[in-house]
């Protein structure tokens, strides 16, 4: 069969599939999980783990981890909100993009040069932009620049339709640059095999630097989404920045199950949406929110990892 | 030797640390000449051609490329320079697909306004793999899962894509079967006649001979001689790798079968693995070897894993002295062990030291009262294995990665040996070692055999399965063509007769 009827026939099953459990969601949910006001809330909460998820995936893609993401997250955020207030959209979009950017850019040179293997270096990391974070908020002089909510005028980014057109913007960049650039497949070389990739001709070194450009990118625009929808960010020490980067890693480990059959940066949008479905109906089903709904999805999540290695070995490494 | 020389190598040294890999090695290469290099495991070829592929830079010495001063940065810039190699341990990236895999590292030159024409890009791996009659792949599908054999081919195809004046095959022969050889055969036979040149190493020295037309031997890093393939003999070839006269002769001498017939060690029964192997049956005795030869994709390789229980049988039974076996862990526990082909990825823990590798086996037997394992005991069985394996190396701390290949399938083997094996599986058991440690390993399984030990020796060497098994299955289209007793039709023309 050729490659292109294959990419229908899994597509057909995929649409089918969504359709089934979303028909069967509205079923439990007694016709509520359909509403066109619930759905336009789904839409609205995929987007930032989806950019966060995209960046995490030219993360991984290497083989690195970065715990730190979350602290960036809440930095980038606070760039967005304080100069957005001041310059308004140019400071909301410009500022986050490029703390966002500029962080992330950092950690992956610090993994790329001290060769500390990234997880023990960006747990460090993460603790260092928590307390930065920290400080701003309790800071006599920038306290009252934090705390501040981004003004209305400058969050429709957060809101529908933006907010979608800024995932589709963001899904073709994703795309491309994972599957059709000299760099995105030099990352995926590197995550497959650095020595392979070093005698091949590839500067690991570089790449890894380019990781940290493009995965800051979707971070800082995640950040840039999630404090227009929100309006503000909060800070805290204790490592409790990763929290802010469960879901996503949730959608990127479904998305590295459904990596078989589709590509993952495809997938990533599609897992967001099911993870975040599942939370809504949760919700509507008015199952506690926090522990008990994320143990229904840590569950789901196991079950959904079983179907999808069956047959094969190593879905996920 | 044919036509001028393309390339020179005067003096040239290498050492890592205070270990020499080439000492003043001198070397050339004519236009359209096909010369082999060969020599023990650690004697300094894989060392001698990374410098000409661009992987090391040496010490002292010079080299020149068509009469040009050539010293290569890069194994890039020795491509640039069209100089290629396919090495023995480097692979593919299991996450690209096999298309992106050919052109790695140059992906650029089908790029434009920075985005990658995977459809240029396939096509051109096509046209590669067209031009050389290298076997058909999918070029869109991922690397991941291939077999050895089939990642061979594209690291085949990778080193052919840069249009190399040069081409360097580092033991690559010995992962491929009967017919995949023979299109490696062909593609030299032509890449000499558009008057290229190439360097092969393998440790086939009948192989070495027929195909290559000087041979260069070396011996502790140093020029041992320089043969003309069409009047060396095998024994002159091992005389100069060795420094001593050895015996021609390191397979079995007996010309029937000899292993006690009524009592079989294993038997299995219509085994099926969907897609792999369809309604297999035989038995293994105590004290035989019974050899498996096919050329690729036959099944072979699956048989030893099916046996072994990796494979999940769709249908059939596997039964070890009545038993019946279903996973890797049983078959374990009823005394059965596997040697895969793919030594460094299914086998060894690469990154751990000899003694853990020697001792995984063995952990249950050593482990003490309350469940404790004793760390002397597990060093001091490690110990007299490497002892009595003649493994070299520091101490047994240190890590397998920095083993050469024999010794690797020293403790691989040998870890085996030091249980009370009733059924060893040994899967291309002597891929990338030197008639050293083959003529070794023979020697092993001839003690084992006599000592009553069941052997299922799956080989793509035809001589290697010829020389050492009692009976022969032969395999085709992932069926069990013929079973072949040890005997007057035990040649290689009957084998290929009922192979291909």
């Amino acid at each position: 069969m050729g490659n292109y009827k294959k990419n229908i026939i899994t597509a057909a099953i995929l649409v089918a599939a969504l359709a089934a459990v979303f028909l069967l969601f509205n079923a439990v949910s007694g016709g509520k999980f359909l509403e066109l006001e619930n759905l336009t809330v789904v839409i609205s909460h995929i987007i930032y783990p989806a950019f966060t998820a995209w960046g995490l995936s030219f993360l991984f893609a290497c083989g690195y981890t970065d715990m730190s993401v979350g602290g960036v997250v809440v930095l980038a955020a606070f760039a967005s909100n304080v100069f957005g207030n001041r310059y308004g959209y140019p400071g909301v979009v410009v500022a986050g993009v490029a703390v966002g950017t500029l962080l992330i850019f950092v950690n992956f040179n610090i993994f790329a040069y001290t060769k500390i293997p990234s997880w023990i270096a960006s747990i460090s990391l993460a603790m260092i932009y928590e307390a930065f974070g920290f400080y701003l908020k309790t800071n006599n002089a920038t306290k009252s620049l934090v705390t501040t909510a981004l003004s209305r005028d400058y969050r429709q980014l957060g809101q529908l339709p933006w907010s979608a057109v800024l995932l589709v913007v963001g899904f073709a960049a994703a795309y491309i640059v994972y599957n059709r650039t000299t760099v995105g497949l030099n990352i995926r070389a590197i995550g497959g095999n650095k020595e392979v990739s070093r005698a091949m001709g590839v500067n690991v070194n570089r790449t890894l630097t380019w990781v940290g450009l493009i995965s800051g990118l979707f971070i800082g625009a995640a950040a840039v989404v999630q404090i227009s929808y929100s309006g503000l960010m909060t800070v805290k020490t204790g490592l409790t920045s990763m929290s802010i980067i469960f879901q996503p890693l949730a959608i990127v480990l479904l998305a590295q199950i459904m990596k078989k059959r589709v590509n993952i940066i495809i997938a990533v949008p599609i897992c967001s949406l099911i993870i975040y479905s599942i939370f809504n109906l949760l919700t509507i089903l008015h199952v506690p929110s926090g522990t008990l709904q994320e143990a229904c999805l840590g569950a789901f999540l196991i079950l959904f990892g079983i179907i999808g290695q069956r047959g094969s070995k190593g879905v996920v490494k | 030797m044919t036509g001028d020389t393309v390339l020179e190598i005067r003096a040239l040294s290498k050492s890592f640390g205070p270990t020499p890999a080439n000492r003043l090695i001198d070397f050339s290469l004519a236009r359209g000449e096909i010369h082999g290099l060969i020599g023990e495991n650690g004697s300094g070829k894989s060392t001698l051609i990374s410098q000409v592929a661009g992987l090391y830079s040496p010490d002292s010495g010079t080299m020149w490329l068509n009469g040009e001063p050539y010293a290569p940065r890069s194994p890039l810039d020795a491509n640039e320079k069209r100089v290629s190699m396919v090495m023995q341990e480097l692979g593919v990236v299991s996450s690209l697909p096999v298309g992106v895999n050919v052109f790695l590292g140059r992906t650029r030159a089908f790029s434009k306004f920075g985005i990658v024409s995977l459809k240029s890009l396939n096509r051109a791996a096509q046209e590669q793999f067209e031009k050389w009659d290298l076997p058909r792949a999918d070029f869109h599908a991922l690397a991941e899962g291939m077999t050895v054999e089939s990642r061979k081919m594209i690291e085949l195809a990778r080193a052919m894509s840069v249009d190399p004046e040069i081409l360097i095959l580092d033991e690559i022969t010995q992962s491929l079967s009967y017919n995949n050889r023979n299109i490696l055969y062909g593609l030299l036979e032509k890449f000499k006649s558009m008057g290229r040149s190439a360097i092969v190493i393998t440790h086939d020295v009948e192989e070495l001979i027929s195909i290559t037309d000087r041979i260069t031997v070396l011996r502790d890093g140093a020029v041992a001689g320089v043969l003309q393939s069409a009047s060396a003999t095998a024994d002159e070839v091992k005389r100069l790798m060795v420094g001593r006269e050895i015996s021609g002769e390191y397979y079995r001498s007996d010309t029937s079968p000899s292993f006690d017939g009524t009592k079989p060690v294993l038997s299995v029964r219509s085994m099926t693995v969907d897609g792999k192997v369809e309604d297999i049956s035989f038995d293994v005795h105590q004290g035989e070897i019974l050899g498996f030869c096919g050329i690729s994709d036959s099944g072979i390789h699956t048989v030893g894993r099916a046996v072994y229980g990796l494979e999940k049988l769709s249908s059939g039974h596997v039964l070890l002295e009545g038993r019946q076996l279903s996973s890797p862990t049983q078959a374990l526990r009823s005394n059965m062990a596997y040697v895969p082909k793919d030594r460094d990825n299914d086998a060894l823990m690469m990154s751990a030291s000899v003694w853990e590798n020697f001792s995984l086996p063995s952990i249950s037997e050593l482990t003490g009262k309350a469940f404790f394992v004793s760390p002397f005991r597990l060093r001091a069985l490690a110990q007299k294995m490497t002892e009595k394996m003649s493994v070299k190396c520091r101490d047994i701390s240190q890590a397998m990665t920095d083993l050469s290949g024999g010794n690797k399938q020293k403790v691989n083997l040998g870890r085996w040996l030091a249980k009370d094996i009733k059924l060893l599986i040994l899967d291309c058991p002597t891929r990338g070692v030197d008639v050293g440690v083959k003529a070794y390993i023979y020697s092993l399984m001839k003690e084992a055999k006599a000592a009553g030990m069941a052997i299922i020796l799956i080989s793509d060497e035809l001589t290697e399965v010829l020389g050492m098994s009692d009976r022969l299955c032969v395999m085709k289209d992932r069926a069990l063509k013929a079973i072949i007793p040890r005997g007057d039709e035990f040649t290689e023309h009957s084998l290929i007769k009922v192979m291909v």
